[in-house]
């Protein structure tokens, strides 16, 4: 018999019964069609077993499943049936031995650590702000990041208290008479490397460590994450730098938020200014920023008459700590797991 | 800064609440950080940025308040009066460092009276001293003179008692290599070279810029002044102070520049307070020594630049004013120019920028609109990002919890594992935390130092990693920078290589993992290896062993592995082009294959591959056991599935046990292995 015949038969005969357990209008008719159907001598679904022994070798596994699939399809319009001619959930009765307050089986996944999470989170605002993740390295020459942001050798933010700076022995094949390299202050300089090798415009957003000696309290770190933007193109203004980041900050608090600007001073931005945004009708303060000083444009080959920009930047920790409500900066170096799974 | 209320209403009305003055000020550039209350006086404490040294007198504030409010600003014009004989008969200056000190004025007070200070002067030095030292008391009339004049103009002042400079005459050099100074604190100082003393023809009488000395200040027995104005080299100072750790009111000023003008007018400023409170009579003339000072240049302001870079336009009139008021002076230049000079206490203003900067600061930056429609623009996620991303995925449904450790350990750490680079360490002069001074050549070590952290605090599941650099010396400019993946968990060897193979099976790398044996301390020298792909350095993996155990006190053992994802990234296939899938079914089946002990699965896995050929999807190691009674000393038998597909139809019991039968044959031949029916 071939393997297609066979099919047929079966859906057939599934398709008759289920049919007749609906049409069934007592529990005498219902039983009259399982004896048709599924009697254990008489049965057309035992006939049709019989029948299987005729089908190819080779078609069994696929005749033996379908076969059970059409058994099931029976028997269970024959509970249908019986469930609906008598009378609903009376025959149903729960199992008292089946806790269902009994936990759920653990999936045990494991945590992302805070300050990748807020990282994560700002990227993603970021990206769609149309600014684009750029990388620099940890290690860095004193022209990425002083002499190119404007910070000559004479500035009171080259001094070693402030810096760590590396000591030249086997740090690099650098000439002593080069300033030593230093593990970075800011991620500016990863703003000066893009700078250097890109053709404006320029929209981008550096992250990562940033290194500045200070005694370990809860609130510093001598290692933590800043999050910087640059936005250089030929006309942009501090309004654009207020717009964006109203919208940075609108996006990550989810409601509408205003910006103020204070003056500041920083080397590579003029002018500068701390950034605040109000936040349940308070001013709580959001970082540096400013326009691109000119500069730090001619620095990297740009013209700043033709050139205009924006950065800005901000302390990652700060931001993860104010908004988990985390009081101690140290927690995020710790890594004490049941720190790490709150997050 | 701290700033008095009552003080800065000498120089400029004060008709705004305190809270408005407070508030401006922050807006305009003094940031706010608290006021309090001194007697019926008010301490209003500014934050005043490193390039507004004008600020750090109680008259720039005022010159700010005054343009903010529109108000006039009113600033003494001292005229002391003077007699013969003049200052430069009775005393001398001597400048052997102009590079050190660029002027330095003097004049000479005779027959002065050294008693206290009026209560008005005393209440004025009180407000802005008392809340930084609860302890301060006023010293004589003379000093707290110096002090007032300090703190109206930001020139820091000295007074020297002339009768104990001895002959009269003042040299300012430089010090010698560990000449001795007796500072006005009665501290003992071994000075350095670099360092700019006022002497007289013995010793160090005062330390330029910083403090004065035990030995010459005015005590009540003095009659006889030498008032020292003067403008020291900010960088010499910052480092002189620095290195003695010896920090002074002045020289937090010359750190930061003061005026070069100014200079005389505080010197006048002084002597007309000086004759005013304590009498006597002061010499003709000033003793002035140094370059004369240089004429500030032009700059060129084009109103156009406003908008350019503010993004709103500011009145051509209201920009004078604003320029004007700060003390600059201006004229009409080309059309829509100015030419502006900017006074002798602002020398931050060089730039046609930093005049932007003036105008907008005071103009207001909350008439910039934050609602302007920024253009839009692509961005694109990294291939690290992405590569970063599907490794933390992995690692996460692996249960492993993301851990962040500081970039610099101690010297111990990058001794105890020396897989990457056998270079020592590269080193900072500085030491992030204590003890920790040498960038990391392994995460490693920090995620031990974690997992003992946390089995201090006895808790239960211990399982992390982490991503970072790892700073390795290297030839070229900057060291080698790895991105790189280390992991700790409490689970063997073949939990963390799973985890490997789980990452390159995530990353679409089908490179096969090639482990290689590998002698590190740190680890087991069996439940190791060093990991290669396509002969290039993975990583390592392995257990730790008791000694490492040991080393970083851990009760537990557990496991690492450390991965080069830079390698990862690069072999990445980030982009997985789609391959036909056949339409049969698969077909498995087991072998169980006595082997000599030394036989290694990759050497079974490969014949088998090589063996089996296209058909072969997958082959599946199962368990190793041992019967040595029945199979012989030194055997093992390996239990493993293959399973079996064809694309062209479905595979039959038959082909499937002739694919096996010809597996068999060749371990047999290739691997004296037999199979066990």
């Amino acid at each position: 018999m071939a393997l297609n015949e066979f099919l047929e038969q079966l859906q057939q005969l599934s398709t008759e019964a289920t049919s007749a357990f609906q049409q069934a209008d007592s529990l005498e008719a219902v039983e009259a069609i399982r004896v048709d159907f599924l009697g254990s001598k008489q049965g057309r679904l035992k006939a049709a077993q019989k029948l299987m022994g005729q089908v190819e070798r080779e078609d069994k596994p696929v005749a033996g499943k379908q076969f059970n699939a059409t058994k099931q399809a029976i028997e269970a319009g024959l509970e249908d049936a019986r469930e609906r001619l008598s009378g609903g959930s009376g025959s149903r009765s729960a199992d008292p031995t089946f806790d269902n307050t009994l936990p759920g089986e653990a999936i045990n996944g494991g945590y992302l650590h805070p300050i990748t999470q807020t990282i994560e989170e700002l990227k993603d605002i970021m990206g769609r702000l149309g600014f684009s993740v750029a990388d620099g390295p940890e290690i860095e020459d004193a022209w990425h990041n002083f002499e190119a942001l404007n910070i000559p050798p004479e500035h009171p933010a080259r001094d070693p208290l402030d810096n760590f700076y590396l000591a030249t022995a086997g740090a690099s094949a650098a000439s002593d008479t080069e300033a030593p390299l230093l593990l970075r202050s800011q991620t500016s300089n990863v703003q000066i490397r893009v700078m250097e090798s890109t053709p404006p415009p320029i929209r981008i957003i550096s992250l990562g460590r940033v290194y500045r000696p200070d005694t370990a309290d809860a609130t510093h770190y001598p290692m933590f994450h800043q999050m910087e933007g640059l936005l250089i193109d030929s006309r942009v203004t501090m309004a654009d730098l207020k717009s964006v980041l109203r919208l940075f900050a609108t996006s990550y608090l989810g409601s509408d938020v205003h910006i103020r600007f204070r003056p500041s001073f920083f080397p590579f931005t003029e002018p500068s200014v701390e950034a605040d945004f109000s936040w349940n009708d308070k001013w709580i303060e959001f970082g540096g920023a400013g326009m691109v000083d000119p500069n730090v444009l001619e620095a990297v080959g740009y013209d700043p008459e033709a050139l205009s920009g924006f950065a800005f930047g901000l302390g990652v920790e700060r931001l993860c700590m104010r908004r988990h409500g985390v009081t101690d900066i140290r927690e995020f170096y710790k890594n004490d797991v049941r720190f790490l799974h709150q997050f | 800064m701290l700033v008095s209320w009552n003080w800065l209403k000498q120089y400029v009305p004060l008709d705004m609440t305190q809270a408005e003055l407070e508030h401006r000020l922050s807006m305009s550039g003094l940031n706010h950080e608290g006021t309090r209350g001194v007697a019926d006086d008010l301490a209003i404490d500014l934050e005043v940025t490193s390039n507004r040294p004008d600020c750090l007198g109680h008259i720039g504030v005022a010159r700010e308040i005054a343009v903010l409010w529109e108000q006039p600003l009113t600033i003494p014009d001292p005229r002391p009066a003077s007699s013969a004989p003049a200052a430069a008969e009775q005393a001398s200056v001597r400048l052997e460092c102009p590079e050190l000190c660029p002027r330095y004025t003097a004049r000479v007070i005779r027959d002065v009276r050294i008693g206290p200070s009026p209560d008005w002067l005393v209440e004025r030095l009180a407000t802005v001293f008392r809340p930084l030292n609860p302890d301060w008391e006023p010293v004589n009339n003379v000093v707290d003179i110096t002090n007032f004049v300090l703190m109206e103009s930001g020139q820091p002042l000295h007074a020297f008692d002339l009768e104990k400079i001895s002959g009269g005459q003042v040299v300012v050099r430089q010090a010698g290599k560990d000449e001795p100074f007796t500072a006005i604190d009665h501290h003992e100082y071994s000075l350095q070279s670099g360092m700019c003393v006022i002497a007289d023809t013995e010793k160090a009488i005062a330390l330029g810029g910083v403090m004065g000395g035990a030995d010459s200040e005015v005590s009540s027995s003095t009659t006889c002044l030498l008032i020292e104005s003067a403008r020291f080299d900010p960088l010499a100072t910052r480092n002189t102070a620095r290195a003695l750790n010896l920090h002074s009111p002045s020289s937090h000023r010359f750190e930061r520049g003061v005026d070069p003008v100014g200079v005389e007018w505080a010197s006048r400023r002084c002597c007309e307070l000086i004759l005013e409170i304590g009498g006597g009579e002061l010499a003709d003339g000033i003793i002035d020594t140094g370059e004369p000072v240089a004429e500030p240049g032009l700059v060129i302001l084009r109103l156009s630049q406003l908008k350019r870079i503010l993004g709103i336009d500011v009145d051509p009139d209201e920009v004078n004013r604003i320029l004007t008021a700060l003390g600059n002076s201006t004229a009409a230049a080309g059309d829509g120019e100015l030419a502006v000079t900017a006074p002798s206490w602002r020398r931050d203003l060089t730039r046609e920028i930093d005049l932007v900067e003036e105008v907008a600061r005071i103009h207001g930056y909350e008439k910039i609109p934050e609602d302007v429609g920024v253009p839009m623009a692509p961005s694109h996620r990294t291939d690290r990002d992405r590569v970063e991303s599907i490794v933390r995925q992995t690692l996460l449904a692996a249960s492993l919890d993301e851990a962040m450790t500081a970039s610099m350990v101690p010297a111990s750490w990058p001794e105890s594992f020396t897989g990457w680079t056998e270079r020592p360490p590269i080193s900072s002069q500085t030491p992030m935390l204590k003890g920790a001074d040498r960038l990391r050549t392994s995460l490693l070590p920090s995620l031990l130092e974690a997992r003992r952290v946390n089995e201090s605090l006895a808790n239960p599941v211990i399982e992390l990693f982490e991503t970072a650099s790892i700073y390795l010396a290297g030839d070229g400019e900057l060291p080698v920078q790895q991105w790189t993946l280390a992991i700790t968990s409490a689970g063997g060897y073949y939990r963390l290589k799973g985890i490997v193979e789980g990452l390159l099976a995530a990353l679409k790398i089908d490179i096969p993992l090639e482990v290689k044996a590998v002698d590190l301390p740190l680890l087991d020298l069996s439940r190791s290896g060093e990991l290669c792909l396509d002969e290039r350095r993975l990583g390592f993996l392995g257990e730790v062993s008791p000694e490492g155990l040991k080393q970083f006190s851990l009760r537990n053992g557990t496991s690492l592995v450390e991965l080069n994802l830079d390698l990862l990234a690069e072999l990445a296939e980030l982009v997985p082009q789609h391959q036909g899938q056949s339409a049969y079914p698969s077909i498995s089946r087991d072998l169980n294959i006595v082997l000599a002990e030394s036989v290694r699965w990759s050497q079974l896995e490969q014949l088998v591959r090589a063996t089996a050929g296209k058909e072969l999807e997958e082959v599946n190691y199962q368990e190793t056991y041992r019967d040595s009674e029945k199979d012989g000393a030194d055997t093992k038998r390996v239990l493993f599935s293959m399973t079996l597909r064809s694309q062209d139809g479905t595979m039959t019991g038959e082909q499937a046990d002739q694919l096996r039968e010809k597996v068999v044959l060749q371990i047999e031949k290739q691997l004296s292995g037999r199979l066990l029916s």
